[in-house]
């Protein structure tokens, strides 16, 4: 999206920054609080400068919790094989390997 | 959806996806056995992927039990197709699109809609973000604590935590996402947004009211 599709950043309203927030972080690199267009309205407007904020510290961490994993229970790999083993007739095109 | 059409096709590398997704000592080798076969490199591309795998089936679905059968379909599926992956995405990349299109048709099969649901798109009052943008709040300012971030994640609408998790935990971008999703970009874009509206909301609660009954089921 180009400028030509925001509104004035001069004359936004915290009304028209909601509207175009989604797009805003959409754009460039997601974080909407470093947009040089935006400064001087995130300046005036503590309550918008205190949304993004959040926004993007909830988006910050959660490419955390990409490394954050859990283990599935021993029961999955028993499935697998049994599946392997005994494929259902759904599974006619399964490549069965030799000795699973 | 044809999940096989999506699941096998190789698009582009994505960079953010690939980036995260770097490869792995051994499993170059380990997957051309594969495709010969070979039960023990099987056995070990299970044991490489089966964390990610089956925290995105629980994230995606927040139940352990359908995460765990979602796991072993996504595996069957890997080592039934494993013969068209050519190699021009990683592999993790490749096996993470097959999964999140096995729990998308899961999910479709059991009746939810995703993102044109009524509920998704339209969520309930209660489920929707407030409208509260005006009012400051410095609890968050600054840092979100990651295990209140998952529990928060857990309890959202189906539909928002799908496409946050694609998003922002997964890494997918949104035309990707409004592909699997069968939405456009812009409602992946609008979803993304009421869904960090709504974790914003969660995460300013106190700890009882973000914990959803039977969160230490789901949590990761």
């Amino acid at each position: 999206m180009t400028d030509s599709n925001f509104p004035d950043f001069d004359t936004m309203t915290p009304a028209d920054f909601e509207q175009y927030l989604p797009e805003f972080f959409a754009n460039g690199d997601g974080h909407v609080s470093t947009d040089p267009r935006l400064q001087k309205f995130l300046k005036n407007n503590p309550d918008c400068a205190a949304l993004v904020r959040d926004l993007e510290a909830i988006a910050d961490q959660a490419r955390s919790l990409f490394e954050l994993t859990e283990q599935p229970s021993d029961a999955v790999w028993t499935g697998i094989q049994d599946k392997l083993r005994h494929p259902a007739p759904e599974d006619d095109d399964l490549s069965i390997p030799q000795t699973v | 959806m044809d999940v096989q059409g999506l699941q096998m096709t190789q698009n582009t590398p994505t960079p953010g996806v690939f980036k995260r997704n770097p490869p792995i000592a051994g499993e170059a080798e380990a997957i051309e056995a594969a495709k010969n076969g070979d039960a023990e490199a099987f056995s070990k591309l299970y044991a490489l992927h089966k964390r990610r795998v089956y925290t995105l089936c629980l994230r995606m679905l927040g139940n352990v039990s359908e995460a765990e059968d979602m796991t072993q379909e996504a595996f069957l599926h890997l080592f039934r197709k494993i013969g068209s992956f050519r190699g021009e995405s990683a592999f993790s990349t490749w096996l993470h699109r097959l999964t999140v299109n096995l729990v998308l048709m899961h999910l479709r099969k059991k009746g939810l809609n995703l993102v044109s649901l009524e509920e998704t798109i339209n969520p309930s009052e209660d489920d929707a973000p407030k409208r509260d943008f005006g009012s400051r709040d410095l609890q968050l300012t600054g840092s979100v604590d990651r295990v209140a971030l998952e529990r928060a994640v857990a309890s959202l609408p189906p539909g928002y935590r799908m496409v946050f998790v694609l998003h922002d935990v997964e890494g997918f971008e949104h035309n990707e996402i409004a592909t699997m999703l069968e939405c456009s970009t812009g409602n992946s874009k609008s979803q993304l947004h009421k869904a960090r509206l709504k974790l914003r909301e969660l995460l300013r609660q106190p700890e009882q009211s973000s914990q959803p009954a039977g969160f230490n089921e789901v949590a990761v």
